[in-house]
This record gives C-alpha cells, sequence and structure tokens, in this order.
C-alpha cells in the first residue's frame, strides 16, 4: 500500500518535472528523460513483472499528459519494454555504477527506437532518421549524466518501503 | 497483456485521427495538474532560463564582485521579470496593431515526448474562447497554432515541429506565395515558393497568408526572414531556409488569435528590416503604407 502510494507519487512528480521545467531548460540537443529513470529505477529493484507494469503505465501517462501530440500508446509500449529490461537485470548482487549506467544507456536507447518504430509503422512524420538520430544521441547522454543521481536515490526509497514481513 | 493493449490504443486512437476524444480527456484530468506544478516552479523556471543569459550579465557581474550570492540571484530575478513585462508589452503591441483580438496566455509545460515534438501547453482554454486550430502569436510573430482544447488548458504546436505547415507570403509582393514548414529542433525552418517566375532573396521576409475563414492561420502575422535560398534548378518551385522572429525554445506570454476585425494592412506588422540588406527590396516600416500604384524607389545609402 505505502508502495504504491509512492510509486504514483514519484512518476507523477517526474512527469510534471518533465514537463513544467526541464522541456523548457532549452538544453543544446535535446533533454533527459525522467519519467524513464524512474522506471528504470524501480525495475531495478523490483524485477520485470513490476517493472513492465509500472512502464506501461508511466508511458500512458506520458501520452495522455497534455503537449504530448503523437497516437496513444506508443510510450507506453516503450516504456513497459525499458521497465522489463532493467528488471532482467534486478539479480545482479552488489551492482555497480557503471551496472546502472550501462542499464539506463540501454533502457534509453530501447525506449526511443521502440517509439519510433512504432511512430514510423503509423505514418507520424516527425520520425526521420536525423530526428531520431539526435533524440537517439541526446537522450542516451543525459540519460546517462542524470542517471547516478537519480536511479539510488529512487532504489532507496523504495527499500525503505520495504514490506517489513 | 499490457503489450496488447498498448498496441490497441495506438489503433484506437491512430483510427480517430488527430485530437480524438482521449486527448480531450488529457487535457482536462491533467491540464489543472500542469497548472498548479507550474505555478509552484515558474520562479525557478525563469531563473533557469535567465542563466540562459548569463554572458550578458558578465560586465555587470565584474561591478558586483563585491555582492553576495544571494544578491545576484535576486537581480537575475529581477530580470526575469522585466522581460515578463517587456514580452507581454510587445504582444500587446502587435495585437493591437493588428487589431486582433487576442486572449492573453502563458506557457506552462513543453512537450517532447523523447525529443520529437515541439508542443506547448498554454493556460487559457475553451472557457476562455479559444478554439483548436487558431493562430497563436508573440510580440515578435507567429508561435503556431491549438490544437486540442481544454477547459482551462490547451496544447499549441510550434512552428518548428515537423507536423507544422502554414501558408506563407514574402512581404513587398502580392504573388509571391509558397508554404512554411517546421522541421524539429535541430533544423531550420523552410520556406517552400510556388512558382517558377517567382524569386527570393535572402533577407526576404515572410508573413502569413490567411487561410480559408482565418482558420487555422490569419494573414499578415510576421513569420521570419529568408536567410538562404537553396538551388533547386529545373523544379517548379523553390527554397529558402527561414531564420523565424520567434525563438520557439523560449516562447512563455503568447496570445490566441481568437478575431479578426479587419484585415489589416499589407505588411504593417513586420518589424522594420534589420540592417541595409544587399537586396534593395523595398522595406516598408510601419509607419508607411505601401500602395500598389506608387513604386518606391530605393535610395541608394553607403558609399558607392
Amino acid at each position: 500500500m505505502r508502495r504504491g502510494l509512492l510509486t504514483v507519487a514519484i512518476v507523477m512528480t517526474a512527469l510534471l518535472v518533465q514537463a513544467v521545467i526541464i522541456n523548457r531548460l532549452g538544453l543544446p540537443g535535446g533533454w533527459p528523460d525522467l519519467p524513464l529513470l524512474v522506471v528504470v529505477g524501480f525495475a531495478l529493484v523490483l524485477g520485470p513483472t513490476y517493472g513492465v507494469i509500472l512502464g506501461f503505465c508511466t508511458g500512458l501517462a506520458a501520452d495522455v499528459l497534455p503537449p504530448a501530440d503523437h497516437t496513444l500508446g506508443r510510450l507506453a509500449l516503450a516504456f513497459a519494454v525499458v521497465g522489463y529490461l532493467a528488471g532482467l537485470v534486478e539479480d545482479v548482487e552488489e551492482r555497480s555504477v557503471l551496472t546502472t549506467v550501462g542499464v539506463v544507456a540501454l533502457a534509453s536507447g530501447a525506449a526511443v527506437i521502440v517509439f519510433a518504430g512504432v511512430g514510423g509503422l503509423v505514418g507520424d512524420n516527425r520520425i526521420t532518421a536525423t530526428a531520431v538520430g539526435h533524440s537517439l544521441a541526446a537522450t542516451v547522454i543525459y540519460d546517462v549524466v542524470l542517471a547516478p543521481f537519480v536511479v539510488p536515490l529512487i532504489a532507496s526509497a523504495v527499500r525503505r518501503t520495504e514490506p517489513a514481513a | 497483456m499490457l503489450l496488447l493493449t498498448a498496441f490497441t490504443l495506438i489503433t484506437l486512437d491512430y483510427r480517430s485521427g488527430g485530437g480524438g476524444p482521449f486527448r480531450t480527456i488529457g487535457n482536462a484530468v491533467f491540464g489543472p495538474f500542469e497548472r498548479a506544478a507550474n505555478a509552484v516552479v515558474h520562479p525557478i523556471g525563469s531563473f533557469f532560463s535567465s542563466l540562459g543569459h548569463l554572458s550578458s550579465y558578465k560586465s555587470d557581474n565584474k561591478k558586483l564582485k563585491a555582492e553576495n550570492q544571494q544578491l545576484l540571484e535576486r537581480l537575475r530575478l529581477t530580470d526575469a521579470d522585466r522581460a515578463h513585462l517587456a514580452a507581454a508589452e510587445k504582444l500587446l503591441n502587435l495585437a493591437g496593431r493588428a487589431q486582433f483580438r487576442i486572449v492573453a496566455a502563458h506557457v506552462i509545460a513543453y512537450g517532447s515526448s523523447l525529443g520529437f515534438e515541439s508542443t506547448a501547453e498554454i493556460d487559457v482554454g475553451s472557457r476562455d474562447g479559444v478554439q483548436r486550430n487558431q493562430t497563436v502569436i508573440d510580440g515578435d510573430g507567429l508561435v503556431g497554432k491549438t490544437i486540442s482544447v481544454g477547459p482551462t488548458t490547451s496544447t499549441i504546436l510550434l512552428g518548428n515541429d515537423p507536423d507544422f505547415t502554414a501558408g506563407a507570403r514574402l512581404a513587398g509582393s502580392s504573388q509571391q506565395i509558397g508554404h512554411v514548414d517546421g522541421a524539429g529542433r535541430n533544423d531550420p525552418m523552410t520556406f517552400t515558393l510556388l512558382g517558377t517566375r517567382s524569386t527570393m532573396r535572402p533577407g526576404d521576409r515572410l508573413v502569413t497568408f490567411a487561410s480559408i475563414g482565418d482558420r487555422p492561420f490569419v494573414p499578415e502575422v510576421p513569420i521570419g526572414r529568408i536567410s538562404s535560398v537553396q538551388p533547386t534548378a529545373g523544379q517548379l518551385f523553390s527554397i529558402g531556409v527561414v531564420a523565424p522572429y520567434v525563438d520557439y525554445s523560449s516562447v512563455d506570454i503568447v496570445g490566441v488569435v481568437v478575431d479578426v476585425p479587419r484585415v489589416p494592412k499589407r505588411d504593417s506588422l513586420l518589424p522594420p528590416s534589420p540592417t541595409p540588406s544587399p537586396s534593395s527590396s523595398p522595406s516598408t516600416s510601419p509607419s508607411v503604407s505601401p500602395s500598389e500604384s506608387q513604386s518606391p524607389t530605393p535610395t541608394p545609402t553607403g558609399t558607392p
């Protein structure tokens, strides 16, 4: 119960911070994607099943959150894949920072490719080779930079709500 | 299961075309949250955005070296406020000259969706009289158009989004028309000039060409200047790269044009031409009304 509330609160905060602050920073090239990092953070602690469900819900919320203007469900699909992939690394004992950073890089790349791939299938003319290249580079780099700050924070928050059996 | 649901949603939404019911629901449900969040973080946001202009403060900074950090921050915030006021004034000025009826708004959130989209959320909606497919301007010119409207918030498509297209006309002529297209954040806007007998030069200025019934675009809104012309030999059109008047990455105070009582005078809204351009195209300053019958002779300036 507590964990559920915590999850909803963190995801909503991440989505709003992304839309209201991060996206208007005017960083060169692109932005980090905070909701994606949150999904990765949760999945790394709680495993692939939790990861895929949380990824789907977070992605769906990001699909609906107003300034978004693409076919509904694309981010849901992309983030579900991300949650699953990150969840697979759950069992690794004593992850090093490098593993976390590697997972984040991989997850960011996967998200962009799934989002762009489905976009290509439904004929979104925003998806061009250069746009994908730019997005891939920017998202992966910024996410990796932000990961060491965000992911451990979420992991420790989740562990604190560990149901004390 | 979830993947299946995702695909079903994609299909459903794709079938219902743009601005389906989900979007309106999204606007109604999440809009208020974004409004609230923006109210909290806007001062923080302006602080961060003012950081971007740090270089211009450098000279000030030297004088203020003795001052403490707190004072410096306060200075930046005041500067942001002043910029705000100036932007609002400029918007009202442009709308006044054009006699557009506008609904003024704040940008409260930006869209990104992994960097592919260039959209923004503003804090006015159907309750303020905003409708889908209306022109959005700021003090410098064309910002975009509304694409989905909720009760108290609406989403606008910015000019640099790849989905953005607007009819445009070269200033100072009547027949030189074409369309302006956004190409994403990392590529410049382009202007496609239609017709083989039409020509454009770098420095030429663009204004919107009215859409049918002024939706989505009202006429005469400044868009930008041609910065270079791409060679398109043997084509029925030519393409120019556009330097827009509006900086799409930092729009803040905008106005949605809800009514055009009278069509503004041709080219009357354009900013004066910057630095004497090599082209001798008659640059019409706002005070001089261009008339078709009289052809202004360019006065030679500068050294021969």
